[in-house]
C-alpha cells in the first residue's frame, strides 16, 4: 500500500515535469505584454489577451502553417507508399541481388543526415530546384530504410498461404498486397506513419538550408528566424511555438492509445 | 528464406518476378542510391576540394585534413559535441530505465501515466528550444522565478560558458526519457514470467534482483537504446540553433552547428565537407564500437 502510494506520487511529479512546458507556454502565449511583467510565469494572465496570435497571423503564420501541414502530409505520403512497396518486394518476392540490396538499405541507417546536407544542397542546385517545394520534399519522400525495415519485418511474419489463395484467384502482386497483405498490417502502418508525421513536422535544418523565400516558409523555420527578428518578445514567441507544438499535440492525444503501443513496437528487433 | 521462394512462385516467371520486384523497389532504389549513399560519395569527394562561395572548386589532395588537425576550432567543437552526448546519454538512457521501472506495474490509469511521460518526444525541437529558453530566462524565467520563491538567486543558465551546455543538454533528456522508457518497458515485459517472480521466492533484495537478472536481460534493449542516442546527439543541432546559437562564446558550438556554420554563412563548401567527414567517422566508430563491446558481452540470449 506505502508502495503503491509512492509510486503514484512520484508518477504524478514526473508527469507534472513532463508536460509543466507545454503549461507555460499557453499561459505565455494568451498573456499581453503588460502581463507578462506583472503575472509570475505560471499565473495566467487575467483577461487572456489573443494579441500576441494576431501579430503573428499578421506577420504571416497562418501561411507557414499551411505550408508546414502540406509539406508533412506530401512527404509522408511518399514515404509510407513507397515504403510500403519497397518493404513488400524485400518480403515477398525473390530476385537477384536481393538480400545484398536490403543490406545496402539498412547500411544507410548509419548515415547522419548533417553529412549529406551539404550534397543534397549542391544537388538541388544543380537540378534547379533550390528555394522550391521540389527541392524541399523530395530528398525524402522517396521511402527511408528505417521504415523499410521495419514494414519488411512485419510483412514476414504474416502467413504466405493467405496471399497465395488470392493469387490462384488470379489476383496480381498489387492487388494482393492492397487487399490481403495492408489490411492485416494495420498496427506498424501506424507505427510508420506516426514517425513519418512527427519527423516530417518538425524538420528543421533541410528546410533552413534549402528555402529562402517567405511563402515558402514552414513552421520551425519561421519561429526560429521569427525570434531573431523581433527579440525577446516573450509572448509571441511563445505564440509561434504553441501554434507549432499544439497539432501533434492534439494527434498524439486522439491516438495515444495507438501511438504508444506502436513506438514500443519499434524497439524489438 | 531464398529456398522458399520457388514453391510460391513457380507460376510466373522469375524473370518476371524480377522486373515486379524492381518496379516496386524503383522509387526507394533512387531515394537510397540517389539522396543517401551518392551524397555520402559526393561529400568524401568534396573533401579534397577547395571550393568557397564564387569560386571555381579545386582539387587539393587531403589539404583540408592538414588543415582539420591543426584547426583549433574542430577539436574544441568535437569535445563540445562528445561533451553534449555524454551529459545527454547517460542522462537518458538511466532516467528513462528507471521511469520504465516505475511504469511496468498493473496500477489503476497507467496507461495514462505512460502516454503523458512520452508527449514530449513529439515536440518540434525549435518549439522546444525556444519554450526552454523563456524558461531559462535569467530574469523573469520561470526557473529563476521558482528558485526565488526559496530566496535563491538564480545563475543565468543560458548566458554563462559553464551551464549552458548542461542546460542545452537537460532539454535533451527532458525530451526523450520518456520515449526511451517505452524501449525499456517494452524489454521488461518480455523478461519471462518464471524469471521475474524468482527472485521474490529466493529472498533476493529488489536491487540485487535488477542488477544480477534484469539488466543482464535488457541487454538488446539497452543496445538499441544506447545506439539511437548517440547516434541521435551527436547531430544536435536544432535546440542548440535557438537557445544558444553555439554560444556563449563557442561553448555549445557542436560540430553539426559549425558545420552549418562553415558551409551555409561562410560558404567553404570543401572545409565543411572534411569537417562532416570527421563526424561521421566519429558517429560510425561509436557505433561500431557499442555493437562490438555488446557482442563480446552477451553471453546467452532469451528468445522473448
Amino acid at each position: 500500500m506505502r508502495l503503491r502510494i509512492f509510486t503514484y506520487a512520484v508518477l504524478v511529479a514526473g508527469c507534472l515535469f513532463a508536460i509543466f512546458p507545454y503549461f507555460l507556454t499557453v499561459l505565455t502565449a494568451f498573456k499581453g505584454p503588460g502581463q507578462l511583467s506583472e503575472t509570475m510565469p505560471w499565473e495566467p494572465g487575467l483577461p487572456p489577451s489573443t494579441a500576441a496570435f494576431e501579430r503573428l497571423f499578421n506577420s504571416g503564420f497562418g501561411g507557414y502553417l499551411v505550408n508546414t501541414a502540406l509539406v508533412t502530409a506530401g512527404i509522408t505520403l511518399g514515404q509510407v507508399v513507397f515504403a510500403i512497396l519497397a518493404a513488400y518486394a524485400f518480403a515477398r518476392l525473390s530476385f537477384p541481388g536481393r538480400d545484398a540490396l536490403f543490406w545496402v538499405y539498412l547500411s544507410t541507417l548509419m548515415v547522419p543526415p548533417v553529412v549529406t546536407m551539404i550534397p543534397l544542397y549542391l544537388m538541388m542546385q544543380k537540378l534547379g530546384l533550390v528555394d522550391t517545394w521540389a527541392g524541399l520534399m523530395l530528398p525524402t519522400m522517396l521511402g527511408t530504410p528505417y521504415a523499410i525495415f521495419l514494414l519488411r519485418q512485419f510483412f514476414r511474419g504474416i502467413p504466405a498461404d493467405l496471399e497465395d489463395a488470392a493469387r490462384i484467384d488470379g489476383a496480381g502482386r498489387v492487388r494482393t498486397l492492397v487487399s490481403i497483405v495492408l489490411p492485416l498490417s494495420k498496427p506498424i502502418l501506424v507505427t510508420v506513419t506516426t514517425l513519418a508525421v512527427v519527423a516530417n513536422w518538425n524538420s528543421f535544418l533541410w528546410p533552413l538550408i534549402v528555402t529562402s523565400s517567405e511563402d515558402k516558409r514552414l513552421l520551425s523555420v519561421g519561429i526560429a528566424l521569427f525570434k531573431g527578428e523581433i527579440g525577446v518578445d516573450y509572448n509571441a514567441v511563445m505564440a509561434g511555438s504553441l501554434i507549432a507544438l499544439a497539432p501533434l499535440l492534439v494527434l498524439f492525444i486522439v491516438f495515444q492509445r495507438f501511438i504508444v503501443r506502436s513506438v514500443a513496437v519499434t524497439g524489438l528487433k | 528464406m531464398l529456398r522458399r521462394a520457388p514453391r510460391r512462385t513457380h507460376r510466373i516467371g522469375r524473370g518476371r518476378q524480377t522486373a515486379v520486384a524492381y518496379a516496386l523497389l524503383a522509387p526507394s532504389l533512387v531515394g537510397v542510391l540517389g539522396f543517401l549513399l551518392a551524397p555520402v560519395a559526393i561529400v568524401l569527394v568534396l573533401s579534397l576540394f577547395d571550393w568557397k562561395l564564387l569560386s571555381t572548386p579545386e582539387f587539393v589532395g587531403l589539404a583540408n585534413y592538414q588543415k582539420l588537425f591543426t584547426d583549433s576550432d574542430v577539436w574544441h567543437s568535437l569535445l563540445v559535441t562528445v561533451y553534449y552526448v555524454v551529459i545527454c546519454v547517460p542522462g537518458t538512457t538511466i532516467l528513462s530505465l528507471l521511469l520504465a521501472l516505475l511504469v511496468d506495474r498493473k496500477l489503476r490509469g497507467m496507461k495514462y501515466f505512460r502516454a503523458l511521460l512520452v508527449i514530449p518526444w513529439m515536440a518540434t525541437p525549435v518549439a522546444l528550444g525556444l519554450v526552454w529558453s523563456w524558461i531559462f530566462d535569467p530574469g523573469r524565467g520561470a526557473l529563476n522565478q521558482f528558485l526565488g520563491v526559496f530566496g535563491i538567486d538564480g545563475p543565468a543558465w543560458l548566458s554563462s560558458p559553464v551551464l549552458a551546455m548542461p542546460s542545452v543538454a537537460a532539454v535533451h533528456i527532458w525530451q526523450f526519457a520518456g520515449y526511451n522508457m517505452l524501449f525499456f518497458l517494452a524489454g521488461l515485459q518480455n523478461i519471462p514470467r518464471s524469471l521475474r517472480e524468482a527472485s521474490s521466492l529466493d529472498g533476493a533484495s529488489p536491487v540485487a534482483h535488477f542488477f544480477t537478472i534484469t539488466l543482464p536481460l535488457l541487454r538488446p534493449t539497452m543496445l538499441f537504446v544506447l545506439i539511437t542516442n548517440v547516434i541521435g546527439s551527436f547531430q544536435a543541432f536544432d535546440t542548440i540553433f535557438v537557445m544558444t546559437e553555439g554560444g556563449p562564446g563557442d561553448s555549445t558550438e557542436v560540430a553539426t552547428y559549425l558545420i552549418y556554420d562553415e558551409a551555409f554563412r561562410k560558404f567553404d563548401f570543401g572545409y565543411a565537407s572534411t569537417i562532416s567527414v570527421l563526424l561521421f567517422a566519429v558517429v560510425l566508430i561509436a557505433t561500431i564500437s557499442q555493437f562490438v563491446y555488446f557482442e563480446r558481452r552477451t553471453t546467452y540470449e532469451v528468445s522473448g
